[in-house]
Parts: C-alpha cells; structure tokens; sequence
C-alpha cells in the first residue's frame, strides 16, 4: 500500500465550515433555551450583544479549526479522512462500499471551480462525509472511480456543456427541462405556506408588527378601512406575490434540470446558484411514487420520486431534500420513464379494491359529525332548518370523500412489482419492487378480529406499505406466498 | 401448508406476570405517594376510587392477558422465512425473509435470566427498530437457533443483478 498523502482543503472552504457550524446551531437551538432565558431575566443592555458577539467568535474559531484539522487522503481503493479538534476521529471509507456519491456545486465555490463530494456509505449508521473544496476535474474523476462499474465507464456526464466532444460514452438517455417545465413544477410543487410560516414566524416574534407597522398603516392609508373588497384585493395580491415567490424557489432550486441515465445509473442535475447532483443506480431501487397532485391534474403534469435504501430513520429525515426527484413529468415521460424503470405500469392493470367493510369504521365517526353540529347550531340560536341543512351537507361532504377514498384505492401486483394507488383529488401511486421487502405483517385488532380481516403491513427499505381490509385467510396466504418468494429470491437487493 | 407453529416456554407467562406486577406497583406506589405527600387529600377521590379499579387491572392483566399472549406468541421457521406472532388483543404475525437479516442477537434481561429465558431478535434493513424478537426461549435455544440462522445467512448466494 502507497503511503498516503494527507491534504488539507484549500482556506477558500473555510465558508463552508461556516456554513456547518450555523447549520449546527439551526439545529441545536433548542439548547440555547436557558441562554435565552438567562438574557429575558436579566434584562440587561450588554448581555444580549456580548452573547451574540461570543457566539460569532466561537463559530469562526471553531470553523478555522476545523478546517485546519480537517485532513483526507486519497488511495487507489479508498478514501481516509482525519477530524476532530478534540476529539479526533479517523474514517476509511472504501470505494465499494460507497453508496453514493454526488457532486454540489455550492454557489460560494462555483467561481472558484470547486465542489463539495458528498458520499453515503452502507453502514447501518447512515454515515454521510462531505469533503469540501475539492477541484471539479479531480472530484469527478473521484467520483467516476468511487462508482465506477465497467472500465469504459469514464463518462463524465456531468461535462455535458464543456466537453461533450471528448466524453467516450456519452448517456444513454438524456433530457434537459425547459424553463416552462420547471415554472409548471413551481405551481404544482408550491411551498407557499411553507414560506408563509417562513415569513410569520420573525414577525410576530418581534414587536415591529404592532410598534411601527400598524401605526404607519392607519395613518397613511386610511383609505383602507372604507372599503372591504380593497382589503380582500390586498390580501389576494399579497398572497399571489407569496406564490410567485414560492414559484421562485422552485426555479432556484430545479433550473435547467437535467436528467440523465448511463450504465443503469440514474441521474438528475440542477440548480441555479448551488448545483447539486443525486443520483441512484437501478440495482438500489426501493420505491418508486409517482404522484400528480390536483394543480398537477390541471396541469396534466405528474412528479416521480425514486427512494433507495434508507439506513435509518435520522438518514430518513435528512435526505428529503437528496432524493431523486424528478418535479414535472409529462404522460408521455411517464410512460417513457416506467419503461426505463422496468415498472409494468400501464392502463389494464388488475387494481383490486378493498371490501366495504373498510368503510364502517370511519363512517361511524363521521356519522357523529351531524349531531354535533346539529347541537352546536342549536345551543347558539341558529334556525333549526339552517343548522339541519348544514348538518347534512357537512356529514354528507365528508362521508362522499371517505368514499371517494375508498374507491380511489387500489393495489395490484405485476411482474413482481407491488403497486399501491391512493387520493380523491390528487392520485399518489406507490411502486415496491416486491422481492426487496423486509418483512411482511399480518396485523389485527379486536375490531378487525371480530369482522375476520387483518390489515398487511409491508415494510421496504424505503418505509412500510399497508394494504388495509384483507379477509384473514387471504392476507395470511399473501404473507406466506410473498415471504417464500422473497426468501428464495437471490437477486441483489440494495 | 400450514405454518408450523412452536409454542415458547411455560415460563415466558410467569415472566409476563412478574413484568405486570412490577409496571402495577409502579404505579400503585406513585399513587400512595401522592395520598401521603399531597398535603390536603380533599381534593382527591377516596382512594377505594383508584384501589379497585388498579386491582380489577391487576387481575385482568396477571391472569387474562398474560394467559392469552403467553398462548398466542409462537414462532416458526421454513426454510425462506421466519415467523412470528405476538400479542393479545392487537394481534400480530410477522414474516422475515431469511435472506433480508441483516444482523442477530439474543438478549436477557434481568428477569429473564432468574427464569432461564432469553429473546431472539432478527434485525432487517431499513425499518430501524428491532425487527422480529422471538421472546420466551430457553437460552441455549436461542443460542443454536441464533447459530444456525447466521449459518444460513452466510451461505446466502447473491446473484448479480446486472443483467436483470
């Protein structure tokens, strides 16, 4: 073995460290709950600002830190990585054993050409390890290397623009989103109300809202006040600009999307000012949602989302943002991409419903919905007949969507895939590819017993799928007929 | 075919109603503790109010429940899978394919090793909890069934998927 040769990121990644470090206290602010306590109390004109100025030095002294003991070397078949300031931790990561590994072109590095190599062992722990600063050519030629398959597969796919000449293999399929795309994913996929609590939370946190806002606004445009439909008219645009905005990050985060696949290795590529890659290979797949929710309807616009193997429940939470998402998809790239992903989806699959003993439970709850409106309507002196009215019309809306429901859902098996269709007014459909399941579950409580049904549970690594309502003996034979078929299925699974 | 069930040992209900016993007096002792703390006991109900119904839920659980989950809890094993069930009221059946263990152990605790008893758990991917946990075997059985299944997970063929 060559003796390894330890390097130290170049200085200009220290804004990464940075950027760890507030990440961290996002994270942990929680802790700081006796701080702030301590600083309300004590009402104090310094103290806020010596606790704020202390916390900006210690961030940048532990970043410079950090960076400084931050050493990684590279080997023929695997990575090394030496850090801790105190506590030190020394990782070997070895090439086969990577899971993943993606570029992101963080804004702060992309004029310098440098990237962050982001890679996922298969250990139980989920361990993640970004090495930040990294030169793009070096990083992709690490990267290729890490994932590398066959011999000829030296494709940098990433090079699309700069050197597509020189790429041996180029992909085997590859697709780039226009623009208008991307603003259709931005309306179907839209944060607004995320952005909204975004915005609300700081305000209402400050008194800024009622000291000086309120104040300005009765005196300037008292005009406000007189009419009703000029304050609906505001409300309306402020919530239309919310949306563009919400639209807007979309865009950042999906501009010039660029799907790609090569040697059975999915990829998708995008951003405007941080570029990230996520990437999957086939072989990985655990779950398969395709989902069209209803502005996706009324766009005729679905989105897909590929899941792999997730070690753990913390990887789970962290890696929404890294999962393969593809936001906007045509019926006709549905179609192609099923094709691709080997999903046997098409218009004559035998979806089963399930019985409508399903049903009874939760219209049993439902059904107490009347009376209690009708009691409440009664108690504030509303007109028996309005309260009956609404009454029947609220028990009657939400009884049609349990229905709606019931019948919307459907789950079928083919060629070796389960498939699980929900939703009244978007449709959610779920793909497992069926000898990649965990464990199968036959579950039953008192009332399920007493009807003589049991509930499936299947558990992927990519979390549990229940097929609700199946006679007991049905769901007992579906166990032990998928359980043998899984147990003498030697194939690859992740 | 029907699943072979093997029921677990005897003992595992002696060691359901020692675990009720202790959760009971846990809570009978909070509940004394705060008749003799709380300095005025006019605002609480007579303590017949909590006696009884905690020894209706003693009884209930020591000699019903235990009884039940003691007779529904079995395991089986072919030669794909391993199957569990559990449970009283709620009721559960579990399949794990062999060839989807990903690590096993055998456990005892405190009570279980007074008893002689020790649980088998299999752990799978993905799902982050234990996966399957056979309670209720005789240590050395738990020990060999835990020897034999790794056997079997090591000499797991795989194929390679590529041309699939």
């Amino acid at each position: 073995m060559t003796e390894l040769v330890w390097q130290r990121t170049p200085i200009l990644t220290i804004g990464f460290f940075i950027a760890k470090e507030v990440r961290n206290l996002v994270r942990n602010i929680t802790n700081f709950i006796p701080v702030l306590a301590a600083i309300f109390v004590s009402n104090s004109d310094w103290l806020p600002y010596a606790v704020i100025g202390g916390y900006l030095v210690f961030i940048v002294v532990s970043a410079f830190l950090n960076h400084h003991f931050f050493l990684y070397a590279l080997a023929d078949d695997a990575v090394h990585l030496r850090t801790g300031v105190f506590g030190k931790k020394s990782l070997t990561l070895k090439y086969e054993r990577i899971q993943q590994a993606e570029l992101d072109q963080s804004w702060y590095f992309r004029p310098f050409d440098l990237v962050i190599l982001r890679v996922d062992s298969a250990g139980s722990a989920g361990k993640e390890v970004e090495i930040p600063g990294l030169p793009f050519n070096l990083a992709q030629d690490l990267r290729q290397r890490m994932l590398a398959q066959t011999a000829s597969a030296k494709a940098t796919t990433e090079n699309t623009v700069a050197d597509r000449e020189q790429t041996e293999a180029p992909a085997e399929t590859e697709l780039t989103f226009s623009m208008s795309e991307i603003v259709r994913a931005g309306i179907m996929d839209n944060k607004i109300f995320v952005l909204l609590a975004v915005l609300i939370y700081p305000l209402s946190q400050t008194d800024m809202l009622e000291e000086r806002l309120v104040p300005w606004l009765e005196a300037n445009v008292s005009f406000l006040e007189e009419s009703l439909w000029l304050n609906i008219g505001l409300a309306v645009a402020a919530l239309a600009v919310l949306f563009i905005l919400a639209v807007g990050v979309t865009l950042i985060r999906y501009y010039n999307l660029h799907f790609s696949i090569l040697n059975e290795r999915y990829q998708a590529r995008s951003g405007l000012f941080t570029i990230r890659t996520v990437s999957f290979r086939y072989q990985k797949l655990q779950r398969v949602q395709l989902r069209q929710n209803f502005r996706g309807r009324l766009l005729k616009r679905f989105s897909i989302r590929v899941s792999q193997l997730q070690p753990s429940a913390h990887a789970q939470q962290q890696s929404g943002s890294a999962s393969f998402v593809l936001p906007v998809l045509t019926q006709h790239l549905v179609t192609e991409l099923c094709g691709w992903l080997k999903l046997p989806r098409s218009g004559d699959l035998d979806w089963q419903g399930i019985s409508f003993i399903a049903l009874l439970n939760p219209s049993f709850w439902i059904a107490l919905i009347a009376p209690t409106v009708l009691l409440v309507t009664y108690a504030n002196d509303v007109p028996l007949m309005n309260g009956f009215f609404t009454a029947a019309l609220l028990w009657l809306a939400i009884q049609g969507y349990a229905i709606a429901r019931w019948r919307n859902y459907g789950f079928t098996i083919s060629n070796g895939w389960l498939a699980i269709k929900r939703g009244v007014f978007g449709r959610k459909e779920n793909w497992y590819p069926l000898h990649k399941a965990q464990q199968i579950d036959v579950y039953q409580s008192p009332w399920l017993r007493l009807l003589g049904y049991a509930d499936v549970f299947v558990h992927t690594a990519a979390g549990p799928e229940v097929i609700k309502y199946q006679p007991v003996s049905s769901a007992l034979a579906m166990q032990r007929e998928w359980a043998s078929m899984i147990g003498s299925n030697h194939q690859r699974w992740m | 075919m029907a699943i072979a069930w093997k029921p677990v040992e005897p003992s595992y209900k002696t060691y359901l109603q020692i675990i009720v016993l202790i959760d009971m007096s846990i809570l009978a002792l909070i509940a004394i503790g705060i008749y003799v703390f709380v300095p005025s006991t006019e605002l609480l109900p007579n303590p017949l109010w909590l006696g009884v119904p905690w020894a209706v839920l003693t009884l209930f659980f020591g000699l019903f429940w235990s009884s039940r989950r003691f007779q529904f809890t079995a395991y089986a094993d072919s030669n794909e899978a391993m199957y569990l069930r559990r449970g009283a009221l709620w009721r559960l059946t579990r399949a794990v394919p062999l060839n989807r263990i990903q690590h096993v152990e055998v456990r005892q605790g405190f009570i279980e090793r007074m008893l002689g008893l020790a649980h088998l758990t299999l752990y799978t991917a993905g799902s982050g909890g234990a996966d399957l946990s056979i309670p209720g075997l005789k240590l050395s059985d738990a020990e060999q069934m835990k020897a034999s299944l790794v056997n079997t997970i090591a000499e797991e063929p795989i194929e390679d998927a590529s041309h699939d």
